[in-house]
């Protein structure tokens, strides 16, 4: 696949779109509105990689950060828990965990494309308001949404087969599901068991060929690694090239954005970028959409600041960065008697949905969906490090023996649980520390609600129960904690109706700045149950047939 | 000629035997085994970019308790130490002073003036159990294991023993079903009908 566009525009004079960020969101858009005939530019951070660059390279990928902008992304966010404490970067990972490369955090994500049910969306109305939080309904419906899930799945490609809690679906999957592995196939016994329904994960990898693609050849390294053959259904891998053969779409990667200008009647009217030799630019543009995921979405609109706009860009309701959302995750390993050899093929084949609404008898809000997963034991550095059992010594003779007797005989079970809307979960600048460029550092402040450790408390322990279903030999479980980051950055720039308590429209038009649009994990109004991804997708399908209406009737 | 010269022709000597070894243990046929270890001896004969000699010696006999050779290959046949002296030259260069100011108080912990490297196993093990919560131990550790189970184009893993210890077949890169015991079980369930 080439990395060059065919069509350069000139900065000095306005395309009809600028696209932050090529992702989940800024693919789709970028491919919907170049092939209506829009002049289209994306700035993309990350470097134009492509399937012919990506490895098996642990060291790299997992702990040099390869794709996710090493060192320097590390550099340039920090977090803290609470208000009350200075916030500091991780010396581990970047709080704030998304890919920089041409594509997104679609070419490193694990691909689990659960849609969300009817009850997402009005959860709200359905359970009352929970105080001390900002929990509301969504201002569209899972009916609304549904052709456009069905458009993720046929046009990006989804591997699947309807599960009994499903929503309805306008169309059947494209793809059956991928094959069962060990760990699917345990899920599924020990479920069965406990009265349960497993089903087969759906998926944006493919298990047969589809819109001429490759299927998936199960080479294991899926979670954080790019696709070597393009099976994962990455923007990268599906939109992009049909964006850039338009010849409408000038893709330019390497290319940081760090302001969007309003003009004098309050329209955005240019983007400011540094380009790959670290110049400043613009780019002027008749719109701009913003897609740069739910941490660097907000960061921008508030580095936007300007006379005019004192706050950051669309942010005259003040809930630009607020209400974000991680989903939480509860992790159990369990070892077995024989080899599941989970290294092989993709994280995920069977996932539980029996406990995904929030039923009020627990006492918390909340709910979430189970999976099944190598998750440490896909990749050998990390299960030596961090996944060996309790039992087992951290060195030595013993440790080498377990290492080298569990590596494939180990899986996890994870829950994959709701986050609460809360305004102390925020977005902010830092005032201390800059990143290489100069630019303020994305401040991160975070504190799961305590119903939403509740809910991955409950999830633990289900796991645990699935694994003595399972008759694991050993099975165990990480504490439940407050988390320190995230990869899942949802809310931060919220749909709704009402201007006061929301920065974007049901269509994704800021309300403020009228032809400035934003969509990505930030238009999130709640969290679902952990897999945001497939969402992302079907809310860019639908913003890209409403900007381009509005465009064609003039009315941006 | 200084003493880290001496020491590191020792260290060099007992390099190059352990490759061999691991080469006739792996069923090398002898002209293959006698070439690999003329290769490890090529490699050996180069100083260490980044480290001293004492220094390698040292951290490679930490390496070798960490993971060590028992019937099978450990940190030292994996090459471990060559792993962390590219390491420190490369991506892991601002580290090194962490590395050394630790490697320097843990020698100092030891008794009698004597170093690491020259405790027999049982010592060894024995003071390496009183540092297994410093920082210092738990780079080392993680330094070694990436030395064990990372490409082998970062100087460590040789000939891929960390991952044939795992069972894995280094040359694979695709697979098909049945990947595992369990899901070829819930096959032949499925076609039985069960």
């Amino acid at each position: 696949m080439a990395t060059e566009s065919l069509v350069t525009y000139p900065h000095d004079e306005a395309v009809d779109f600028v696209i932050v960020g090529s992702g989940s969101a800024g693919g789709i858009l970028a491919r919907e509105l170049s092939t209506k005939g829009f002049s289209v530019v994306v700035l993309e951070q990350g470097p134009f990689r492509t399937a012919a660059d990506f490895n098996h390279d642990e060291i790299g990928v997992l702990f040099n950060g390869e794709l996710t902008g090493g060192e320097r992304a590390m550099a340039s966010q920090t977090f803290r828990h609470d208000e009350s404490d200075e916030a500091a970067p991780s010396p581990f990972r970047p709080p704030a965990d998304y890919a920089q490369t041409v594509g997104g955090s679609s070419v490193h994500f694990s691909g689990n494309y659960w849609r969300f049910r009817e009850s997402d969306f009005k959860e709200r109305s359905k359970l009352g308001a929970i105080s001390g939080t900002t929990f509301a309904d969504w201002p569209i419906d899972y009916d609304e949404l549904e052709p456009y899930y069905t458009r993720v799945d046929w046009e990006i490609g989804v591997s699947g087969a309807p599960g009994p809690f499903d929503s309805r679906r306008s169309k059947p999957y494209p793809v059956p599901p991928m094959p069962i592995k060990s760990s699917g196939a345990i899920l599924e016994r020990a479920a069965l068991k406990l009265g349960l329904h497993p089903q087969p994960a759906p998926v944006a990898i493919l298990s047969k060929p589809h819109n001429g693609r490759a299927p998936c050849i199960h080479c294991g390294y899926c979670m954080s690694f790019g696709c070597e053959v393009g099976a994962k259904s990455s923007t990268l891998a599906t939109v992009i090239p049909q964006a850039i053969a338009t010849g409408k779409c000038e893709i330019r990667p390497l290319s940081t954005v760090y302001k969007v200008n309003t003009n004098a009647e309050g329209k955005a009217d240019e983007v400011l970028y540094f380009d790959a030799d670290g110049q400043q630019r613009g780019q002027r543009a008749k719109a701009v959409i913003l897609s740069a995921n739910g941490a660097e979405t907000p960061r921008l609109l508030l580095e936007s600041a300007s006379e005019r706009h004192p706050d950051g860009l669309a942010n005259s309701s003040g809930y630009v960065g607020r209400n974000l959302m991680f989903n939480g995750h509860s992790i159990a390993n369990g070892i077995f008697e024989e080899q599941l050899n989970d290294y092989k093929s993709i994280q995920v084949t069977r996932i539980v949905h029996d406990y995904y609404e929030s039923d009020p008898a627990r006492g918390f809000y909340g709910g979430g969906g189970i999976d099944a997963r190598p998750l440490f034991s896909a990749t050998p550095i990390l299960y030596a490090l961090a996944a060996t059992p309790p039992s087992a010594p951290a060195w030595g003779r013993k440790f080498k023996e377990a290492v080298a007797h569990n590596y494939t005989r180990q899986m996890s079970i994870l829950g994959n649980t709701t986050s609460l809307a809360l305004d102390r979960n925020n977005i902010t600048l830092d005032p201390k520390f800059k990143d290489h460029w100069g630019r303020p550092a994305l401040r991160m402040t975070y504190r799961d609600h305590d119903d939403d450790l509740a809910i991955a408390e409950f999830f633990r322990k289900k796991s645990l129960e699935l694994f003595d279903a399972a008759d694991a030999k050993e099975s165990w479980s990480y504490p439940v904690e407050a988390q320190s980051g995230g990869a899942h950055l949802l809310g931060t720039c919220r749909m709704g109706d009402d201007a006061t308590t929301s920065v974007v429209d049901r269509y994704h038009r800021s309300h403020d700045v009228r032809n400035l649009f934003i969509c990505d994990g930030s238009s999130f109004v709640t969290s679902g149950r952990g897999q945001p991804t497939m969402t992302i997708m079907a809310l860019a399908f639908r913003a890209a047939e409403h900007i381009a209406a509005a465009a064609k009737a003039n009315e941006i | 000629m200084g003493s880290n010269e001496v020491s590191r022709r020792l260290f060099l000597q007992g390099s190059g035997s352990f490759v061999g070894s691991a080469a006739l243990r792996a069923g090398i046929p002898g002209l293959a085994a006698l070439a690999q270890i003329a290769c490890s001896a090529r490699d050996s004969a180069a100083a260490f970019d980044i480290l001293t000699a004492n220094e390698a010696q040292e951290l490679a006999a930490i390496a070798s308790r960490i993971f060590p050779t028992t019937d099978t290959p450990g940190a030292h046949e994996a090459g471990v130490i060559w792993f962390v002296d590219k390491a420190m030259g490369d991506f892991m260069a601002p580290q090194l002073e962490f590395l050394r100011g630790g490697l320097s108080g843990f020698q100092d912990g030891i008794a009698g003036n004597n170093t690491f490297s020259s405790l027999d196993e049982d010592k060894q093990d024995e003071y390496l159990g009183s540092q297994e919560q410093t920082p210092f131990f738990g780079f080392v550790r993680f330094l070694t294991l990436m030395g064990m189970f990372g490409m082998s184009s970062y100087g460590g893993n040789r000939d891929q023993v960390g991952w044939k210890l795992l069972g894995l077949n280094p040359g694979q890169h695709a697979y098909q079903p049945p990947f595992g015991y369990y899901d070829a079980e819930h096959r032949k369930g499925e076609s039985n009908g069960d």
